[in-house]
């Protein structure tokens, strides 16, 4: 089975992949996607949850014509590299748009999407993507 | 009659809500048991509508068929990557927003649709989750063809009224399908609808002033288990079904009082452009009054979404005071209808997420082809 | 008590290319064959390197398995992985065993047998090296996080493509005269530019493709090397390896591969030697923009103008140093865990004048630098001729 359909995985990660909950360091600000007790950064070990702004910056992106396993049938799909306000940079799958709408600094928001399924009778993978803004504030 | 969705007793009489309700069917109400709810109110609502679009058009023109007299004009499409979940998810991150609560005091997350993901495991717990919601949650999925989310809304609103929550997340939400070819490929669309209810207060966006439902054994549309595509009854459809259940279900309004010459705005299922208008006729309902509700021509028929879509629409743009008369329908069969009474809320709450209008707006057309793909149509 | 030094004492590879009818066991015994006469030797200890064996064929435990395979059950045997650096992390774990005094001879092999994976299959094999928990359920690829890296690199420096997707002919023209490489033709700019766009703006000629192979060297201490018949031996003057943040993106410097130019530094500094007496080079080029980014990083390069002293001739024969001078990832192929084997073998046939047509002439001091992922480790190694 591959490892992002095996149901333990999925669920222990599903408050980052769902609403970006994160580790924070309370020393240098870094951010840890898994809990933790040492900063991967400096080495403190006083971190709390934290969670990442629903919305940040576009700071470059790509389209996946050659999909891993698991991906096939979405190909091509659009990746990218978003940068929320405190700097924190996150990879993540960009939605409902083509390549040419995306232009580096404009602001995304985050969605959950469905990002894969383990087949017709295995687990459906849910977790973050990012799209242009819909409604603008 | 869902009797039991009524107020907890004569305390809630002193409550001004209460008081403007049984001005309103003191006739009837006087001396007898108080019929509909009270206290229980509509504090948020959120609309999504998937980005893609197909056109009626394109899908005859696959057929070799004419392209007049098609059921709609296009059809809203989830992509690849959008199921029931993640559209129920998004319109109740919306009707939260609306709402203005925090995530915690949700006490009831119902999910009605003809599309959960799973048969067997709850769309309402993965929405919870990625909503943020307290596990202290009651849930569970519906399913009543395109009656399960207004399905959703009666028992949320039962639980509010009941005082076993504070606040209930009733969604309807759909990725429906049709058979290539079939009639219902026009129009079965994606889309979802939710809403936040609650005790009645300050921020209220409309009042539920009555709540019931009109259901018989009519075999007009299913899916068997382990089917891809539902079956219909063709015109079995019409007569029978939807009109006979909706207009079943308005006269019970007409029955506690209300005339429809109290009512601004109509909403009806929507399984196609026709319909709403046409039980409009049978009801003498002027059409004026349910054009404000009719989104079918652009995005299709969202099943589940499909009647709280023209809600969500309507409480984009009604003022406080006026009234809402809602019917669902939901083949096989049934018809849950509500009446509504707009509040102040309203005005400050609908700029708060997307209206309908924007998400129907916000669209890329594509052909058949991509919507083969999108649907996930082609098959190895 | 001197220091202790190290050698290779022989090299063997096989040409990089398809193996439908072997297996890992029977390619790591035909590249050991390919060692000559071995039986003399008292082999200390077996590193096998090797990237996804248990992923593709479902084999892990690989150290007991050579072992057996060449007859030498009883040798201390472990498999060492380091993604596509796994073969050169091998290598520093031979020359720490030989240099701590606890082993005289070390083999050290790397097999991969990429060829069983789908289409899609091998294009998630490279990205088990990035947090597979993080990019992996994304659908992001390696390719396409090189290919964000490429993205920004041009639009930072206000480059061309070209001046990136050079490098590949560049390779491709050095995998033409060499018996062992998996693609021997030569190509141009326009084909380079013109293949099929992988992830934008990185095309397929700019990237690698899977590819079986095996490698082979055999390590020793002077002690052993004066004992034992040999030909010419080559001395493994400096090793280093050093780590970074997986993600390129979460570098302070997404385009600067600190990895590298910490072990690249450490390595040379250990040697002893300069530089300028580096005169070839094997690096890690598992895309074009990779091998950009190792240059300037390791300072052969100003930042940006790598393309620009490629151009000049700086990388090739004549110039200040030859790259990949059997080919690089690019064209000799890049069997990911044996990889980093195959640029040491690559060094000592050049360091000894056995390179053939590929032949650096007067090539006294060769460096190597292997990476797994985009950069999360890097492996440098520096050899010079005895």
């Amino acid at each position: 089975m591959h490892s992002i359909f095996r149901p333990p995985i999925n669920w222990r990660h599903r408050r980052f992949r769902y609403r970006l909950v994160v580790w924070r360091c309370l020393n240098c600000g870094a951010v840890h996607h898994n809990a933790t007790k040492i900063c991967r950064r400096c080495r403190s070990n006083r971190l709390a949850e934290d969670q990442l702004p629903s919305r940040a910056r576009l700071l470059t992106y790509t389209v996946v014509k050659n999909p891993p396993v698991a991906f096939e049938r979405q190909a091509p799909y659009i990746v990218g590299v978003v940068e929320f306000e405190d700097g924190t940079r996150l990879l993540t799958g960009i939605t409902d748009c083509e390549p040419e709408e995306l232009k580096p600094g404009m602001e995304l928001e985050r969605v959950v999407r469905r990002l894969t399924e383990d087949g017709e009778s295995g687990l459906i993978v849910y977790g973050y993507r990012f799209r242009p803004v819909l409604k603008k504030r | 009659m869902l009797k039991g969705l009524h107020v907890d007793g004569h305390a809630s009489l002193s409550t001004s809500v209460d008081v403007q309700f049984n001005t309103f069917i003191g006739a009837v109400a006087t001396g007898c048991e108080l019929p509909g709810i009270s206290g229980v109110s509509i504090h948020g609502y959120g609309a999504y509508i998937p980005i893609f679009r197909i056109k009626a058009s394109e899908i005859a023109r696959v057929w070799g068929l004419s392209d007049s007299e098609l059921p709609v004009l296009e059809k809203a499409v989830n992509s690849l990557d959008e199921d029931t979940v993640t559209i129920a998810a998004e319109a109740a991150g919306y009707a939260l927003a609306r709402a203005g609560i925090d995530p915690g005091r949700i006490g009831a997350v119902y999910v009605g649709s003809e599309s959960h993901p799973y048969a067997v495991k709850p769309t309402g717990t993965i929405v919870a989750d990625v909503l943020g919601v307290n596990s202290r949650l009651l849930s569970a999925d519906l399913e009543f063809a395109c009656k399960a989310g207004t399905e959703a809304m009666q028992l949320v609103t039962g639980l509010v009224a009941s005082r076993m929550i504070d606040y209930g997340l009733a969604i309807g939400a759909d990725t429906a399908q049709g058979r290539p070819r079939d009639a219902l490929e026009y129009t079965a669309a994606a889309g979802g609808v939710a809403v936040v209810i609650g005790r009645s207060g300050d921020g209220a966006i409309a009042d539920f002033e009555f709540a019931s439902s009109y259901v018989s054994d009519t075999p007009d549309f299913w899916r068997r288990s382990h089917e891809r595509y539902p079956m219909h009854g063709s015109r079995f459809t019409g007569a029978p079904a939807y009109f006979h259940h909706i207009i079943s279900a308005v006269k019970m309004v007409q029955d506690e009082g209300y005339s429809l010459g109290d009512f601004d705005y109509f909403v009806f299922h929507q399984p196609n452009t026709k319909f709403p208008y046409a039980v409009a006729k049978m009801l003498g309902v002027p059409a004026k009054k349910v054009e404000s509700g009719v989104v079918c021509n652009v995005i299709g028929n969202t099943y589940a979404a499909s009647s709280m879509m023209g809600l969500a629409k309507v409480l984009d743009q009604a003022k406080p005071g006026e009234r809402i008369l809602m019917a669902s329908y939901g083949s096989g069969a049934g018809s849950d209808v509500f009446v509504f009474r707009v509040k102040e809320g309203v005005l400050e709450k609908r700029g708060l997420a997307p209206l309908v209008s924007e998400l129907i707006e916000r669209r890329k057309y594509i052909d058949y082809s991509l919507y083969l793909k999108a649907r996930g149509k082609i098959r190895e | 008590m001197p220091m202790r030094r190290v050698f290779i004492a022989g090299a063997s590879l096989l040409k990089v290319d398809e193996y439908w009818g072997d297996t890992i066991d029977s390619m790591v015994t035909e590249v050991v064959d390919g060692l000559g006469e071995t039986r003399p030797w008292r082999i200390d200890s077996i590193y096998v390197a090797n990237a996804v064996g248990e992923v593709l064929q479902g084999q892990a435990n690989l150290g007991a398995l050579v072992a057996e395979n060449l007859g030498l059950a009883g040798v201390p045997s472990l498999r060492v992985e380091a993604g596509g650096a796994s073969g050169a992390a091998a290598l520093l774990t031979g020359y720490q065993a030989i240099l701590s005094g606890l082993a005289n001879t070390v083999l050290v092999v790397g097999v991969e047998k990429l060829s069983d994976a789908t289409p899609e299959e091998a294009v998630m094999m490279p990205t088990l090296s990035e947090r597979y928990d993080y990019v992996g359920f994304q659908g992001a690829t390696e390719a396409s996080i090189a290919a964000m890296m490429y993205r920004i690199y041009l639009e930072k420096f206000e480059l061309p493509q070209e001046m990136v997707a050079q490098f590949p002919v560049i390779m491709h023209e050095h995998a033409s005269k060499s018996p062992h490489a998996q693609y021997q033709f030569k190509t141009t700019l326009e084909n380079v530019l013109s293949s099929p766009v992988v992830s934008p703006p990185l095309r397929r000629l700019e990237t690698t493709s899977p590819a079986d192979g095996a490698a082979a060297v055999l390590l020793c201490s002077s002690d052993t090397l004066s004992k034992l018949p040999h030909e010419r031996a080559v001395e493994l003057v400096g090793a280093a390896s050093s780590t970074d943040f997986i993600f390129p993106f979460e570098r302070e410097d997404p385009l600067r591969l600190t990895a590298a130019a910490r072990a690249f530094n450490e390595a040379l500094a250990k040697s002893g030697l300069s530089k300028e007496d580096i005169k070839i080079l094997e690096i890690h080029d598992s895309y074009s923009i990779i091998a950009s980014l190792i240059l300037e990083s390791i300072g052969y390069s100003a930042p940006g103008s790598s393309g620009v002293d490629a151009k000049n001739g700086a990388y090739d024969h004549g110039g200040k140093v030859v790259v990949n001078t059997f080919g690089g990832l690019k064209a000799r192929g890049h069997p990911l865990g044996a990889t980093g084997v195959y640029q040491a073998a690559e060094i000592f046939l050049q360091l000894t004048e056995k390179a053939g047509p590929c032949q650096v002439d007067g090539a006294k001091v060769g460096g190597m630098i292997s990476l797994s992922g985009l950069g999360s480790s890097a492996y440098t190694l520096v050899m010079r001729e005895v």
